[in-house]
């Protein structure tokens, strides 16, 4: 008895969710990331290697002891909590670039949206590399250690 | 500890345990997309290809209406019991997810129990603590059988006038 009451609950309480979320106008997306906001574009970690072949530029925004831990060959730390700094020492490599891609932690991690909004404010266009560095380093693609891109 | 099985500290337990469910799930029902964003901070629920949609958006959609529905069944009294083992139940779950944080080192700065905007609790040993205190709570009400009205007054004599 107590087992099928317990079903019950949740079962309502799962039902009232998914209907509410769909009908009130203000729902998440399911099938999306919700770190994704209009006029964000993410790329796949297979297409960011081609990027990275063709010369792109790669933005870390993790803290920079994770970058200094390994990071994408080529890639300069812009961390997201320090970013105006950061930004301030390669404004002028960014304003040369013509394709920049952003990435961090992957699942979790925020600061590569943000870091990618905050350089779109500034003119700069920027990607973000989707499930970042974990996607990165499961397709078994190339990183590199220290604190030299 | 016969007063644990009196029926107003029963009730008084079970509503205050309700209220907080509700007004735990308000802001999150208000708020999703917030509410999302602070359930992948806790990198548990991965995305999933096989899925089809994102674990962890699901699991922000439906938990605060879990957390509504118990807390109302809680402060009205209807299913009390089984209402008290799923809060005892989604306490379990924030338990180890905050202990999976810490273990991880994974930096949670808004644990998202109360509100999603704004200044929030961190996950760290204080909510621990919060949370073994209404899991302990829950369990309570789940177990106890309170004494009835009759069983009451039988046993707490009329003081001589």
């Amino acid at each position: 008895m107590r087992i099928r009451r317990i079903v019950l609950i949740l079962l309502a309480a799962t039902g009232l969710g998914l209907a509410g979320n769909a009908l009130s106008g203000q729902g998440v997306a399911l099938t999306r990331n919700a770190y994704v906001r209009e006029g964000d574009e993410e790329i796949t970690a297979k297409e960011a290697r081609d990027r990275l072949d063709k010369g792109a530029l790669f933005l870390d925004a993790r803290p920079v002891a994770f970058y200094e831990m390994s990071h994408i060959p080529g890639a300069l730390p812009l961390p997201e909590d320090d970013f105006d700094r950061g930004f301030a020492k390669i404004e002028p490599r960014l304003r040369s670039s013509f394709d920049i891609v952003v990435y961090c932690s992957g699942f979790g991690c925020e600061a590569s949206h943000l870091v990618a909004r905050k350089l779109k404010e500034r003119g700069i266009p920027a990607v973000v590399l989707s499930e970042g560095w974990p996607a990165w380093t499961e397709a078994g693609y190339p990183t590199k250690e220290g604190a030299q891109p | 500890m016969r007063w644990l099985r009196h029926p107003i500290v029963y009730w008084v337990v079970s509503i205050g345990l309700g209220a907080v469910f509700i007004y735990a799930s308000l802001d999150k029902i208000a708020h999703p997309l917030d509410f999302a964003r602070i359930v992948y901070r806790y990198q548990l629920a991965g995305p999933s290809a096989t899925l089809g949609v994102v674990p962890a958006n699901v699991l922000a959609v439906v938990l605060p209406w879990v957390e509504i529905v118990t807390g109302i069944l809680l402060v009205t009294g209807l299913w009390r019991r089984e209402a008290a083992l799923v809060a005892g139940g989604m306490l379990v779950m924030f338990l180890v997810a905050v202990g999976y944080v810490l273990w991880q080192g994974i930096d949670v700065a808004h644990c998202g129990c109360f509100t999603v905007g704004g200044e929030g609790r961190s996950a760290g040993w204080t909510l621990i603590a919060g949370d073994l205190g209404l899991l302990a709570a829950a369990l309570y009400v789940a177990n106890v059988r309170p004494r009835t009205a009759a069983s009451v007054s039988a046993a707490e004599p009329v003081a001589a006038v």
